[in-house]
């Protein structure tokens, strides 16, 4: 997929039915509790707000990095 | 790699310390209430009347308009950047996909205070949260809603 359809697919705006899907349908236990353990290892590896904002600072300053080297 | 050296509690302590109403929105907020996600801007949305104020102080960390105060109250929405990018959202009220209208002056009242380090940090409500997520309704946006909808049944 080329970087244009990629920006395209996640650019685009849902349909209503997405959006009330998203809004209402049921959340499978599953799905909840492996977000609630995410939660959980995020708050606890990083402890607090400011350790919590600069792990995504240096995420995507990595990710970033990542991806000019693939580009050039 | 280390992170650009845009001093992000300096920002939220001269927002904070400025009386600007501003709220930051976006995934940042959610990082803020402990979920992980990336993201690599920054989203406020701030009352129509403190643009320029939120200008000023945004001028210290060489943060600059790409619009000025009066078009960007025309077009509800401009930036802030230099290495760093800053969407900010100025509209009095945007409607979501739904139709539902999102009030600025709704959110401020709702709003929670979160603190980084000893900075307090303004952010809409849960609730607010996943109506803010229903403006852009971008399938991200969506993934959003679902994070939040479960952090909000686990505070219950």
């Amino acid at each position: 997929m080329i970087p244009e359809a990629v920006e395209a697919a996640v650019s685009r705006v849902v349909s209503p039915d997405e959006l009330r899907l998203a809004l209402e349908s049921t959340i499978p236990a599953e799905e909840r509790e492996e977000v609630l353990e995410l939660v959980r290892w995020f708050t606890s590896r990083y402890a607090s707000n400011e350790a919590r904002l600069a792990y995504v600072r240096q995420a995507v300053a990595r990710w970033q990095r990542a991806r000019t080297k693939n580009i050039s | 790699m280390e992170a650009s050296h845009f001093d992000e509690r300096s920002f939220f302590s001269t927002v904070h310390g400025s009386g600007v109403r501003a709220l930051l929105i976006g995934r940042r907020a959610l990082v803020l209430l402990g979920l992980p996600l990336l993201t690599a801007d920054y989203d406020y949305w701030i009352a129509i009347d403190d643009i320029e104020r939120f200008n000023a102080l945004a001028a210290a960390f060489h943060l600059h308009p790409t619009r000025t105060a009066a078009d960007a109250r025309r077009h509800d929405r401009y930036v802030l950047e230099n290495d760093e990018h800053v969407d900010v959202l100025v509209a009095r009220s945007v409607p979501t996909l739904h139709g539902l209208p999102v009030d600025f002056e709704g959110l401020w009242t709702r709003r929670q205070t979160v603190d980084v380090g000893t900075v307090p940090v303004c952010i809409p409500s849960l609730d607010d949260l996943i109506l803010t997520k229903q403006i852009a309704s971008r399938p991200k946006d969506l993934e959003d809603v679902r994070l939040l909808r479960i952090l909000k049944e686990s505070r219950r």
